[in-house]
């Protein structure tokens, strides 16, 4: 049937968690022979977590042309050069936003068929499945072509170990640069920050935590709890927060597992942005507040003093 | 002598053959490319013996000019001189080439009537310049355009009169004015004669004199003729027409988009191609005096939308790209929004539709016509709208609220009030069309059961529809997708029309509005009303038992739909005073038809608001410095919007829905 290449990603050189479900996705049955491109990270210390999984070799993508890690037209050249080189009938990764971007790239300089977002696939009858108008309907999409390129929706599909023994090796690819794309600055988001549309933890000041400066706050129990910190609207239209941390409405959708809201009365806005929390917790000093016909658990009480016990509480325990 | 008057007859001629030749060659132009846009008008002139009146009124009248006092007034002045003094005008052109022709001749009597008229009537032209000098030299309102365009016209109009004045004073010379006895019916010209001493000069002095006078006064008006197509001075031709062609009534509807007609090759106003024949009268008939510019919300907050510039810029667009209008080019013709037009997307995005711009424009011009189109053609041939309205449209489409809420969810505001399903009781005299914001916001939610309250206290037989009722589309509309919009409708009235309704009783302006006026082209007129009337009439079918009321001071902020869009705005304050409460409420400085905006129409509430000021916040400044304890609102966004303003600002008034107050002044 043919190979298939798997695009991980990973985070500080390490494999994200997200990657698992897409190679049990993408192994199926399991007759096909896998291939994990890591551009950025290395084979040697990836290859354990990834091999779990079923990837039988991992090949850690560099080029003679200098970083990749900026230049996504030549990490798209290098990773052709790639699947050209192992024979790669089907390439399938995360439909994230460096996914999206470096797929539909390859899929375009290939001529081959795109899918983005599905939620399964079928390599062997060239089949996957999407999600339409937000679940109500799925399609069952079959792709025609002598190569397809699948994104796979994050956490849509359940990782499933496959162990297998795999080989780690290095591939240096011949990019050329064409010169097209000069590189002038490259900034990095604020080390140790979760974004917020991938927490699992999310803590969310309300305009009663008054200055910017307090949101530190926050951000101390946020780092115990690996979390990312969200803003109310009225946080970030007095000025506590910028807009990238606002969530509602108008603001950033997020789904988190655990959901903390400081403050915050709990404004339809907001909550159209956080409905699909697994759990949500209050915090706040008006009993009245709508949040708390909301929320899995409701504490009455002032933020400034919760969250100081609860980053307190933690510390004690992550000491211990 | 005689040559000179043969050759002033044959100057004469020339000038006025090319005076009026230029004129007419301009104003063809105008009125061609009028005709080469493509867009389809829906103006007609039906109701004849109204529009009849409008122009009694609103023209001779004046009444729409005097609405802002000094400037209407002035224009009043202006208006009716500069009308006075034109048959003079006319007969000394007509004198001037043919120099036997005398009105005097014919109509002794009459024309001394009117030249006494025209004399009076001709000095407070003056003075209403005067006026027009002073506002663009000393007080300088922001929002007032002036400039080389403004300051000629002011000047050719001076010069007009004060030359019209002193023709008239050498014309009561008898050596000039032959034998008719000018000074008999002249008051002002008499006086002009005598203060310049003009009776001591020799015949041949006062001849030439009369003939200085004379060639001022028809160059100018003759260059004045040339320049105004030109000028903003075009509404002395466009107002007119303009006025006369208004909508007769307040409510209107958006235009109505056929997303089906397979032939169309684009929706909505994209390019100056698109507009159709009265939004460009519409360009003509302004002659940028502000007051749109005064009441706009987005204006002054420091958005970048003014109405009076988007007609301004829209017009000069208009203008740089007629060559290829007249000549048929459309596909070459640019768009709107483009490169280094003033026209932006923030621009377009910033309208609230609180019309407050139409309602105050003098010459009845239809800003939101050109907006909301304008936003038609970004959505749904450029995809391009504000970010985060995706969510909003995506939620609308899937769930039939903005908020994404699970539609089976939407009758769960009613739990435990024992409120009757329409599946259950279709015979109910009334429906009550909850709303989004009724269903799903907490705040709205306390406005719904309100409602509820007082229905059940006033015992009115009543039903909901539940988890079957869906958004009307307002919304979508306004934000421009009018695709989702249709599409939201067409389920909408679906549902309507299986149940049929006696009557739609709504919470909400926007739903109402929709309804009301635009559901009938849908194939769902119904009769609707909003809760405001409909609690007055419960109150004055005496269905409300009144109790003693806390309330102190209180107001009532007018929803723009409500208010400026339907003509309600004296049901709610009845209805109020009727509660007793006629001693409690108060009037803001900006009401009623200059009501402002709470700043979340026109899809608005779901849009960030970045540039400038909060709209909210201008309202709740007001509110807070009026001192008034309770607001009263008629509008679920205009009480949330209104509410997160005031806190904003650590303001202690609370915004009730006036359903809330009805609610607790009753038993």
């Amino acid at each position: 049937m043919g190979r298939t290449g798997i695009l991980l990603e990973t985070d500080n050189g390490e494999i994200k968690e997200s990657n698992y479900g897409m190679i049990t996705a993408a192994r199926g049955a399991g007759d096909t022979e896998m291939y994990g491109f890591l551009i950025g990270g290395e084979a040697a210390s990836c290859k354990e977590a990834v091999q779990k999984y079923g990837i039988c070799r991992v090949v850690e993508i560099t080029s003679d042309a200098g970083d990749l890690a900026t230049r996504p037209e030549k990490q798209t050249d290098a990773l052709i050069a790639a699947m050209k080189n192992y024979d790669i009938r089907f390439l399938v990764g995360l439909s994230s936003s460096r996914g999206r971007d470096l797929m539909a790239r390859v899929a375009a300089k290939l001529d081959a068929p795109l899918a983005v977002d599905c939620i399964d696939l079928n390599l062997e009858d060239q089949i996957v499945t999407k999600s339409h108008f937000s679940g109500k309907t799925l399609a069952r999409l079959k792709l025609c072509g002598d190569m397809l390129i699948c994104g796979v929706r994050p956490n849509a599909v359940e990782p499933q170990e496959a162990p297998c023994e795999a080989d780690a090796e290095v591939f240096a690819a011949q990019v050329k640069d064409d010169g097209r794309m000069v590189v002038t600055e490259a900034k990095g988001s604020a080390a140790g920050q979760v974004e917020l549309t991938e927490a699992n933890i999310i803590i969310t000041g309300g305009r009663p935590i008054g200055s910017a400066e307090n949101f530190s706050l926050l951000n101390e129990c946020a780092n115990l709890l690996g979390a990312a910190v969200g803003a109310s609207r009225a946080a970030v239209d007095a000025g506590y927060a910028p807009h990238s941390m606002q969530v509602g409405q108008t603001g950033k959708t997020v789904s988190p597992k655990l959901y903390i809201a400081c403050g915050l009365s709990g404004s339809v806005q907001h909550f159209a942005g956080m409905k699909t929390a697994k759990i949500i917790v209050a915090i706040n000093t008006d009993k009245h507040a709508p949040i708390f016909g909301k929320s899995d658990y409701g504490i009455l009480g002032d933020l400034f003093e919760i969250v100081p016990a609860l980053t307190e509480a933690l510390k004690d325990q992550t000491s211990q | 002598m005689h040559i000179y008057i043969l050759l002033k007859s044959i100057l004469v001629t020339a000038l006025l053959i090319a005076g009026f030749g230029i004129f007419t060659i301009r104003v063809r132009r105008l009125f061609r490319i009028m005709k080469s846009v493509k867009g389809q008008a829906d103006s007609k002139v039906d109701r004849p013996a109204e529009r009849i009146k409008v122009l009694l009124t609103d023209v001779l009248g004046q009444s729409n000019v005097r609405r802002k006092r000094m400037p209407g007034l002035a224009h009043t002045l202006i208006f009716f001189g500069f009308l006075a003094v034109q048959p003079h005008s006319v007969e000394l052109m007509i004198n001037g080439v043919c120099p036997a022709f005398h009105v005097a001749n014919i109509v002794p009597g009459f024309y001394g009537v009117y030249l006494f008229v025209a004399d009076i009537l001709a000095f407070p032209v003056l003075v209403g310049l005067g006026y027009a000098i002073y506002r663009r030299v000393i007080v300088q309102p922001a929002y007032l355009t002036d400039g080389l365009d403004a300051r000629l016209i002011i000047l050719f109009t001076s010069v007009i009169i004060i030359t019209f004045y002193f023709i008239n004073a050498f014309l009561t010379i008898p050596s000039i004015g032959g034998g008719f006895d000018y000074a008999r019916y002249f008051t002002i010209s008499n006086l002009v004669k005598n203060i310049f001493n003009l009776g001591s000069l020799s015949p041949a002095g006062s001849r030439a004199g009369y003939e200085i006078a004379y060639w001022l006064h028809l160059l100018t008006i003759l260059g004045f003729l040339v320049y105004i197509p030109g000028s903003k001075h075009l509404h002395l031709l466009a107002a007119v027409p303009n006025v006369f062609l208004k909508p007769l009534d307040r409510p209107k509807a958006m235009i109505k988009t056929d997303i089906e007609d397979e032939d169309a090759e684009t929706f909505g106003l994209g390019n100056v191609a698109d507009l159709n024949w009265k939004n460009v009268l519409d360009l003509y008939a302004c002659t940028e005096c502000g007051r749109c510019e005064e009441q706009c919300p987005a204006d002054m907050t420091g958005k970048p939308l003014s109405p009076k510039r988007l007609v301004h810029d829209l017009k000069l667009d208009l203008f740089d790209q007629s060559a290829k209008l007249l000549k048929g080019e459309f596909a070459s013709v640019e768009p709107l929004l483009r490169d280094g037009s003033p026209l932006s997307d923030d621009v377009l995005w910033s309208c609230t539709t609180c019309r407050a711009c139409e309602e105050i424009c003098p010459v009845n011009i239809q800003h939101l016509d050109i907006v909301l189109e304008a936003r038609k053609h970004q959505v749904l041939m450029e995809s391009n709208f504000p970010p985060e309205m995706q969510e909003t449209f995506n939620n609308l489409e899937n769930q039939s609220n903005p908020w994404g809420f699970s539609s089976d969810t939407r009758g769960d505001w009613c739990k435990g009030l024992d409120v009757p399903l329409i599946t259950d009781h279709p015979d109910a005299d009334i429906l009550y069309y909850v709303g989004c914001a009724g269903s799903f916001d907490d705040r709205g939610i306390r406005i719904s059961r309100a409602i509820v309250n007082v229905l059940k206290k006033a015992d009115v037989d009543f039903a909901v529809l539940g988890p079957e009722e869906r958004c009307n589309g307002d919304m979508a509309r306004r934000a421009g997708n009018e695709y989702l919009a249709q599409m939201m409708i067409q389920e909408k009235v679906e549902i309507l029309n299986q149940y049929k309704p006696q009557k739609i009783l709504t919470g909400c302006p926007h739903c109402f509005n929709t309804f009301k006026n635009e559901y009938s082209e849908f194939g769902a007129g119904y009769d609707v009303v909003h809760h405001s009337e409909f609690l007055l009439e419960l109150t004055k079918q005496k269905r409300l038992k009144h109790k003693e009321s806390k309330f102190e001071k209180l107001t009532f902020h007018d929803s723009c739909y409500l208010g400026r869009w339907n003509g309600l705005i004296e049901a709610p304050r009845e209805l109020l005073r009727l509660s007793g409460l006629s001693r409690n409420l108060i009037e803001l400085n900006r009401t009623k038809t200059k009501g402002l905006c709470c700043g979340a129409g026109g899809g608005r509430m779901f849009m960030e608001e970045n540039i400038g000021k909060r709209i909210n916040i201008e309202r709740a400044e007001e509110i807070v410095a009026a001192k008034v304890p309770t607001i009263a609102a008629a509008c679920p966004y205009c009480t949330i919007m209104l509410r997160d303003g005031i806190a904003d600002l650590n303001g202690t008034n609370v915004v009730y829905d006036i359903a809330e107050i009805i609610d607790m002044v009753t038993v």
